[in-house]
């Protein structure tokens, strides 16, 4: 099976710099559709899908491979090594911009620089280090997400997606939530919340930005400023956002924040 | 309740006391507006919460991480959200799980989300129950599968073990053919020279012993060959078969010079492409087979004959059937017959390698075998291998 169809990539604009959209857990690549366009008018766009979500082929979706972030970041790789034109930015939100980490480690000079939005490279508070959650606290979101996929079949999916009201939403844009599968979702999400890269991190030697939040409850703000202090060449924008999904309810600073990152970085970038 | 002259409380009344919770929150969450069915299902009073409370403020750890991992970004991508449970905590500390609804509205430029939401206690325990039998189903599952990986590692080991052995059997019984043949020789050219009686009767037993070896030796490299090889090596050549099969009969009558050996033809000629020295082995197996557990006071019947291109080689013998529990397995290595025990004479390979034979010729070998009619082993192979005479 092509790396296209397994991770439902889609490749658009042209430009001197290829920018790799990764999404988070919990959403598909729609969740860039705020920011990847403006992008799409001067660089050469990749999106696509984790395989187990989104549109990605579900068949691919090996229970031992997909086990650790490594599976994901493989994935990656091929992905990059397929659709990359010139130097690659990997722009990933969450759990993705961990998975990008673990891609440029596992294949170095392949990434030259990192735009993580809302990154934490472990949950699970450790002595000196402020994760923010309790092994406890990730059980209970386990929980919640296994109570909710209940409700959530796979039969109903069609009927929420279909919703006349909001023509805005499109055809095409399905509802990524409803569309994981719930085994797949849960395993997901022990890969994201149960994965410590603080190792991976300190290994980056790409410039990094990270996009914080000024109130994000996933990614609180001591986990932004933490990353700074590891890795070598890091600078944080903080963004005036209630949440963890700033390139959703706060594009425009997103896209100021990562343009002024290219526009620094992208003169010195390796080809 | 106030109830206006229709007699119908009021819209205010009606919201305020609604059999559901229903609030309107902003974009960040903040709750802007909250009836009372919610203020006292999570024990605050509406001062408490108008203004100054989120609504991810009120709910679990797990549910707050699910909420701006799912809620926010669905409800911001499309607009509205339905059925999504989650566990809010009252002012107890007890957990009130709840099922919500949201749909964004815009008013005045303001963007607002209304949320209705109701208590689900009951359904929960429900569906916890649920859950526990699917992981426990879960569970069975992979001890089954574990257990099935096991099973499958263990086959393989014994796989390769009986291959070993094989290969072994195969590898030792070439060895021996060499110091065999050197005994054999010497014994030969002792005959030559003059020797008391008694030690003529030595050699003579020495003789005996060397060919017996020999044949369990070409037994032993023909089963694995068949086995762990290509199959049995034959070189089908025109034979006259009635001819091969009396000329054998003639030498297994020297062997067993102590019973009657039968030779019969349907046909004066019997023409057919085969290898003559397998089909020799072949007779000399099963009338070995026939001598060890016939009677011996009978004769032992060997009978050749043709019909419609095919050839058949049968081998009669009087005496107690074989059980029935044994015909299915006969012709497999090292199946020997009930009463064998009392006089071994092999490893049990002479009706593998029969079958074996039988099979290289493209044809079969069976066996019927009644208390009446004695036991009849019947080789049947095409006359003529396919692709013409």
């Amino acid at each position: 099976m092509s790396v296209q169809a397994r991770n439902n990539v889609v490749v658009k604009g042209q430009g001197p710099l290829t920018l790799v959209f990764a999404h988070g857990f919990g959403c598909d690549q729609n969740m860039w559709r705020m920011v990847e366009p403006t992008f799409a008018k001067r660089y050469r766009t990749v999106l696509f899908d984790m395989v187990g979500c989104g549109k990605s082929d579900v068949g691919a979706y090996d229970i031992d491979k997909y086990s650790t972030l490594a599976g994901y970041a493989e994935d990656i790789v091929e992905i990059i090594q397929e659709f990359k034109q010139g130097p690659v930015v990997f722009i990933g939100h969450s759990v993705g911009a961990m998975a990008g980490v673990m891609a440029a480690n596992l294949s170095r000079g392949l990434i030259s620089a990192h735009a993580m939005v809302g990154p934490s490279p472990s949950y699970i508070t450790d002595e000196d280090y402020p994760g923010g959650f309790t092994r406890g606290d990730i059980d209970a979101l386990l929980s919640t997400l296994e109570s909710n996929y209940l409700g959530w079949s796979s039969a109903m999916a069609p009927r929420i997606m279909g919703n006349s009201e909001t023509p805005e939403l499109g055809a095409e844009l399905t509802n990524s939530f409803c569309q994981t599968d719930p085994n797949i979702a849960k395993r997901f999400a022990r890969v994201t919340f149960l994965t410590d890269s603080r190792e991976d991190v300190r290994q980056l030697r790409e410039p990094v930005l990270v996009i914080q939040s000024s109130d994000d409850f996933i990614a609180p703000r001591a986990v932004g400023e933490y990353l700074t202090q590891v890795i070598d060449d890091c600078r944080m924008v903080l963004v005036e956002n209630e949440g963890h999904c700033p390139h959703l309810s706060q594009p425009a600073a997103c896209i100021d924040a990562i343009q002024t990152f290219l526009d620094q970085t992208c003169g010195h970038l390796p080809a | 309740m106030s109830v206006e002259a229709t007699g119908i409380p009021n819209a205010e009344a009606l919201y305020q006391q609604a059999p559901c919770a229903l609030l309107l929150i902003n974009e960040k969450g903040l709750i802007l507006e909250v009836n009372q069915t919610f203020c006292q299902w999570l024990g605050h009073t509406r001062e408490q919460l108008i203004g100054t409370r989120k609504l991810q403020e009120l709910l679990t750890v797990g549910g707050r991480m699910f909420y701006q991992t799912h809620w926010m970004p669905l409800l911001a991508m499309q607009g509205f959200i339905t059925e999504v449970k989650l566990d809010f905590l009252t002012a107890q500390g007890t957990v009130a799980p709840m099922v919500l609804n949201a749909g964004r509205r815009e008013h005045e430029g303001q963007v607002l989300n209304a949320v209705s939401a109701f208590i689900v206690a009951d359904r929960m325990r429900f569906e916890q129950e649920l859950l526990q039998a699917k992981r426990q189903a879960e569970d069975a599952l992979q001890r089954h599968v574990v257990l099935e990986h096991e099973l499958n590692r263990q086959r393989e080991l014994a796989v390769d073990r009986a291959l070993f052995a094989e290969q072994m059997i195969g590898i030792v019984s070439h060895d021996l053919r060499n110091p065999l043949q050197v005994v054999s020789m010497a014994a030969q050219y002792l005959r030559s020279q003059d020797m008391t009686e008694r030690q003529d009767t030595m050699l003579g037993h020495i003789g005996e012993a060397t060919t017996r070896s020999q044949r369990l030796i070409n037994d032993l490299l023909d089963f694995t060959q068949a086995r762990i090889g290509q199959g049995l090596a034959v070189s089908r050549a025109p034979i006259q078969l009635d001819r091969v099969i009396a000329a054998a009969v003639a030498s297994l009558r020297l062997l067993h010079p102590h019973r009657e050996i039968a030779f019969s033809a349907s046909d004066e000629a019997l023409f057919c492409q085969a290898d003559a020295d397998r089909l020799a082995q072949l007779l000399g197996n099963l009338v070995t087979n026939a001598v060890t557990y016939g009677d011996g006071a009978s004769p032992i019947d060997v009978r050749v004959s043709a019909a419609q291109g095919t050839v058949e080689i049968a081998v009669h013998n009087v005496g107690n059937p074989i059980d029935e529990t044994q015909l299915s397995t006969i012709f497999s290595p090292m199946t020997r017959g009930a009463e064998a025990g009392r006089e071994v004479r092999s490893v049990g390979l002479g009706l593998f390698i029969v079958s074996e034979i039988a099979k290289a010729h493209g044809g079969v070998v069976e066996v019927v075998s009644t208390a009446q009619a004695g036991t009849t082993f019947a080789v049947r192979f095409p006359a003529y291998a396919s692709g013409g005479h």
